[in-house]
């Protein structure tokens, strides 16, 4: 099953849920109007029909019943929606979560800062933004957001102060498998919509606290209350099954990922004896996001959003004797000591031949081994990131930490490498003498690096963009488009590299656009194939007969009966390729992977991908939603 | 004429049951507004907080550095000294409260006197080459010029979310659920004489 599937099978769970949502308003519409119906009927002293049989039909008391019922549960779902598609950092801040900063001078943040930004580059997405729940003890962890853009991890304080390196890599590689199966989004849904049957047991209990002779409020307070609590109980029923078994593939996906299970299965034997409560009032309504249970432990398993702890555990250790680890705060200096990590910003660093130790052959990858890779590292990404940020110079890593530093350092990326066309991008940015003048410093020393570190930079740069404000985004939005605009046609890379850093920042700045169609069939985006796939070719090759060859050769793996596809040497306009990737971008998962070949097939035409061209693929992928792992010599 | 009362009675209830459902539904929907903007100006201004601290840890090196050739200018050193202690208390009692008018009002004052006072020392420095040449020093004026840029570029997003913040909490009608949940006014950082808006600069030419 690969990441195509998976995304399929999570927007499957997606409509099945509304669904299930649907059955179950219409249930607790009736069970209302059965309520009304009696109680109507209590009042009025017994009302009987024509025959003498008591009322049961009632039109007008059902039209009433029901278009009150399905507004307040639509009204109030909705709602909830809409204030959830702030991202996961309204789930995190609803349950007390404080951002962690980049340049934190703790250890143990420092520690989780390290092993997500590793994970985040060896699975191709952007680092989460991070959250800590500093009052929780217990053990716990959880992923929230719609998108790349907006995702969020948060830890409670307990999991950072019990648990080592290699079992916080465990848990957190659990949720990076949330992340890359899209399970985030489904877990949003839920909330909005199992909130909206909540709310009608809420309006209950305080009718019933209303007070007044005759007053008929309290009854109706009750009924709503009852059959509120009916719905609360299939909402978590819902909930769970769709919860549970995805746990279970998110412990493998971890596995596989940090290539050690007993980081994981200790963690979770860690959990057994500390507890994974979350003491939030609002945690009920995030249960399904959690790690490990968040709740107490339900007398009825079925109802529990997550699998029996023992059992994760002995999928993980079939050997387990069945005792938890006690838990004792993790000392970090011991830690540290045993796995020494550049930490400060160290200017005396030469930058230079930046994988001079590991000199990897030029990449031979079949572009049919690319797309299983996609939403699937392996513990060697993992390893390869973490010399990747290694090896990155430290006067760079300091400035992707800091706001300032972070938006220079994308200029910086961005710059042309034509003396005279970067003179003219200089005088653009003027507006900010600070920032150009440390565009300026950041140049030359970005200058040295190799490809392959440009989109790991641009990715740990994100998480500090993001605390610019409105007015400053505003400002960088336009500064780099019109970088990029200078640029002209040559770079295609940075273009891509700029569209990445807008995707990735927008959602955190501007409401998600309206949700645009969807393309389920590769016809009506031939046009956009035909695009890309001229500006791939162009940017691969010079010679024209190269040219057309790499073209064809990418166009073959599309289906197109009616020949659509044309070559156009003209198309690698850049407003022309923006558009073409926008309409892609709404393309099904199944639709993106048959592009994503192609454009494999295009890139890798002369029976190789070099690293550049590797890079424009994975950034051109990532603009699609797609993280490819980095390419690893085989 | 029963049925029709009971339907009146509904269709009242049903009524008022909206209403006040929408109210309360926008309630909701403002306070969550609120709070939201209130933690972005405060984590606006842990940024700033995480800027400051590095240039309250260069000043003690800084001072260090210039003691053993600024013999005869002991005062200078002294001033920015306790300068830089009065805005480190000063800015960590803010951290603790960003927004708060009185606390911002003393970490703004604190910052212009720290920032005057090492202003003089440079002026100072100029007089003596052989320091203006030493290598620890012009990595270290350096570090402080560059800190000094990202306190003033994190002290503008700060500005800015306070401002929307502000403007949310003021304007009708989410003032209504500002003032009955105790939402304060934040105040902004200004830095408060024009000349200092201007990082330290200086020039080793």
């Amino acid at each position: 099953m690969d990441f195509f599937q998976r995304q399929e099978i999570a927007r499957r769970n997606t409509r099945l849920l509304v669904v299930y949502f649907a059955l179950a308003v219409v249930g607790i519409v009736l069970a209302i109007y059965a309520g009304a119906v009696l109680l109507v009927n209590s009042q009025m002293g017994n009302r009987t029909d024509a025959g003498g049989n008591a009322v049961l039909w009632d039109p007008q008391l059902f039209t009433c019943v029901s278009l009150v019922t399905l507004f307040i549960i639509f009204s109030s779902s909705l709602y909830k929606i809409s204030q959830l598609s702030g991202g996961g950092s309204v789930v995190a801040e609803m349950l007390g979560g404080r951002p962690i900063d980049g340049r934190t001078a703790d250890l143990s943040e420092q520690k989780l800062r390290n092993v997500v930004e590793e994970m985040a580059i060896a699975s191709g997405t952007s680092v989460p933004k991070l959250y800590l729940l500093p009052d929780e003890d217990g053990i716990n962890a959880f992923a929230a957001g719609h998108a790349t853009g907006d995702m969020v991890i948060c830890v409670t304080g307990g999991a950072l102060k019990y648990l080592t390196r290699d079992e916080l890599q465990g848990v957190i590689g659990h949720e990076f498998s949330h992340i890359l199966n899209g399970d985030m989004r489904l877990n949003l849904r839920l909330m909005g919509i199992v909130f909206g049957i909540l709310c009608l047991a809420i309006i209950g209990r305080v009718l019933l606290q209303t007070r007044g002779r005759k007053n008929p409020l309290p009854l109706i307070g009750l009924l709503l209350l009852l059959i509120g609590s009916i719905g609360v109980f299939f909402g978590k029923l819902i909930k769970s099954a769709v919860s549970r078994q995805r746990e279970f593939l998110a412990d493998a996906a971890s596995v596989q990922f940090t290539r050690n299970p007993d980081g994981l299965a200790n963690a979770l034997k860690k959990v057994g004896s500390s507890g994974s409560r979350i003491d939030d009032p609002n945690a009920e309504d995030a249960s399904h996001f959690f790690f490990a249970n968040g709740l107490t432990e339900s007398v009825f398993n079925w109802m529990s959003t997550h699998p029996p702890l023992e059992e994760r555990i002995r999928e993980l250790d079939p050997h387990w004797d069945g005792r938890f680890i006690p838990v004792a705060p993790v000392s970090n200096e011991d830690e540290a000591k045993a796995r020494p990590r550049p930490e400060a910003p160290d200017a005396s660093r030469q930058p230079g031949n930046l994988f001079g130790a590991q000199a990897l052959p030029a990449l031979a990858v079949a572009s049919a081994a690319i797309l299983p890779q996609i939403g699937a590292p392996t513990a060697r990404h993992l390893d390869y990131a973490a010399d990747v940020i290694a090896k990155i110079p430290g006067a760079l890593t300091a400035a992707a930490r800091d706001a300032m530093g972070a938006a220079a350092l994308v200029y910086s990326l961005l710059l042309s490498p034509d003396e005279a066309r970067r003179q003219t991008q200089f005088q653009k940015l003027q507006d900010d003498q600070a920032i150009a003048s440390e565009t300026e410093k950041l140049f030359p020393i970005v200058q040295t690096l190799e490809s392959r570190a440009r989109l790991p930079l641009v990715t740990l740069a994100i998480t500090a963009l993001r605390n610019l404000s409105a007015a400053q985004y505003a400002q960088f939005t336009t500064n780099i488009q019109s970088v990029i605009a200078l640029n002209g046609q040559t770079d295609l890379f940075a273009y891509v590299l700029q569209k990445i850093v807008l995707r990735r920042l927008d959602p955190h700045f501007n409401p998600p656009p309206k949700r645009a169609p969807q393309y389920y069939a590769i016809k009506p985006l031939l046009p956009d194939c035909a695009v890309l796939l001229s500006a791939l070719a162009c940017a691969g090759q010079t010679a024209p007969a190269d040219i057309e060859n790499a073209f064809n050769l990418g166009a073959k793996q599309l289906d197109d009966p009616a020949h659509l596809l044309q070559l156009d040497t003209t198309a690698c306009d850049l407003d022309k390729i923006d558009a073409a990737l926008d309409r892609l971008n709404q393309a099904a998962p199944q639709v993106k992977k048959t592009v994503l070949a192609a454009c494999a097939e295009t890139v890798a035409a002369d029976g190789v991908i070099q690293e550049n061209e590797a890079e424009l693929l994975r950034a051109i992928a990532d603009t699609l939603d797609c993280p490819i792992p980095p390419f690893l010599a085989v | 004429m029963n049925t029709i009362l009971m339907n009146t009675i509904l269709i009242v209830l049903g009524i008022i049951g909206v209403g006040a459902l929408g109210v309360i539904v926008y309630v909701i929907g403002a306070y969550n507004n609120l709070v939201s903007l209130r933690n972005r100006f405060k984590n606006a201004y842990a940024q700033i907080d995480v800027q400051l601290k590095r240039r309250y840890d260069l000043i003690p090196n800084l001072v260090e550095t210039a003691k053993g050739y600024l013999q005869h200018e002991r005062g200078t050193l002294d001033e920015v000294v306790a300068a830089r202690n009065n805005a480190s208390t000063a800015n960590s009692k803010a951290a603790q409260n960003p927004g708060d008018a009185d606390a911002m009002k003393q970490v703004t004052g604190a910052e212009a006197a720290l920032t005057g006072s090492l202003g003089r020392l440079f002026a100072v420095v100029e007089a003596y080459p052989n320091l203006k040449a030493n290598e620890e020093m012009i990595r270290l004026m350096e570090e402080l010029t560059s800190t000094e840029n990202k306190v003033a570029f994190a002290r503008q997003a700060y500005n800015d979310s306070v401002m929307l913040y502000n403007t949310s909490r003021e304007t009708f009608p989410s003032n209504l659920i500002a003032n009955s949940f105790n939402f304060t006014a934040a105040e902004l950082f200004i830095v408060e004489k024009p000349e200092e808006k201007q990082a330290v600069k200086v020039s080793f030419t």
